[in-house]
């Protein structure tokens, strides 16, 4: 198969969030040849110290894509004629190795900087006020997909179960065991949905079930499924993916 | 039903559930398979996830008691 670059698997798009993400990754490249400069001399390997140091320009990049992301800036949303179908699964396992959760017997668990850590039932979560989005999944991989999702803004349920909302990081469990972990400006962004439904059915469970959080602004590895739980603290967790060298960030 | 149309009915049947059968969520994980998709290394399992959560869990698990602690007293 053709191997596709971000750039050509979205050419025609979205020209608008295409730039954004360009000028974003110019940026993280021209960052990242600094960290090249500094390798000058050293043989490209698996090394300890090799490892750290590129981690270390990562965490740096992470930061400076922190002071660039705009809180108040949405990412485009599309009309029901735009979704795509069908939409793609992916994982790391196949599609018939999703985990299934008992939404009988799930409880949402909280933990760290959360004043009220309550297990959530799914009923109690499905009776939140509810929102739909209909965006772009963006993968890393070089591909992207519109889909419609629905759920309760993620700021809200951070207000409903006071969640400090001044602490860096909040971090996901799930029943996959992936773990990610994301910026606190992105969780209050108002695109970002704790979602519960994908075209206005029930998750079903390669998409999630029994809930995904849905963030068009970051590219899809970002978007954690099947989530258990959920805490918020100053220590940085990192991620699955994020802890092999994928950029932490990965946003706009 | 003509013998023909009984074998074609069967294929199709058996098809389908074939089909069904390989999209039907729920199927044991094999842990120690390659992993699926592009952002992979060659070596890296499906038990590598697995790992990764429980290390990472033993990590975050005190910092987060800490810091619940460290908020209930302010």
């Amino acid at each position: 198969m053709k191997k596709r670059t971000m750039a050509t698997s979205l050419a025609g798009h979205s020209p608008t969030l295409i730039r954004s993400i360009e000028r974003r990754l110019f940026l993280k490249q021209g960052l990242s040849l600094g960290a090249l400069a500094l390798l000058s001399g050293c043989e490209l390997t698996d090394d300890q110290g090799v490892q750290s140091l590129l981690m270390g320009m990562s965490r740096w990049n992470d930061r400076v894509q922190g002071w660039l992301f705009n809180p108040n800036k949405l990412a485009p949303e599309y009309p029901e004629s735009a979704i795509t179908q069908p939409f793609p699964f992916n994982a790391y396992y196949g599609e018939d190795e999703v985990r299934l959760v008992d939404g009988a017997s799930y409880k949402l668990e909280l933990s760290g900087l959360i004043r009220e850590k309550k297990p959530w039932t799914l009923p109690e979560l499905y009776a939140l006020p509810q929102t739909s989005q209909i965006t772009r999944h963006i993968c890393i991989e070089g591909w992207s997909a519109i889909g419609k999702w629905s759920g309760v803004r993620f700021s809200d349920f951070l207000a409903r179960i006071g969640a400090d909302t001044t602490a860096k990081y909040i971090g996901f469990e799930c029943a996959d065991d992936y773990t990610t972990s994301i910026d606190m400006p992105t969780a209050l962004h108002p695109q970002t949905l704790l979602t519960f439904r994908f075209a206005d059915q029930i998750l079903p469970p390669k998409y999630g079930f029994p809930m995904k959080l849905r963030m068009p602004t970051k590219l899809g590895f970002k978007n954690p499924k099947h989530i258990m739980s959920v805490f918020v603290s100053n220590e940085y967790p990192g991620g699955y993916w994020e802890d092999q060298g994928y950029n932490w960030f990965s946003g706009s | 039903m003509k013998p023909l149309e009984a074998i074609a009915l069967a294929a199709i049947l058996v098809a389908g559930t074939d089909a069904w059968a390989a999209d039907t969520p729920g199927k044991p994980m094999k842990m120690d398979e390659p992993m699926h998709g592009e952002m992979k290394k060659g070596s890296m399992k499906k038990g590598d996830v697995k790992k990764a959560a429980k290390k990472k869990e033993r990590e975050m698990k005190p910092i987060l008691e800490r810091e619940a602690a460290g908020a209930a007293k302010k």
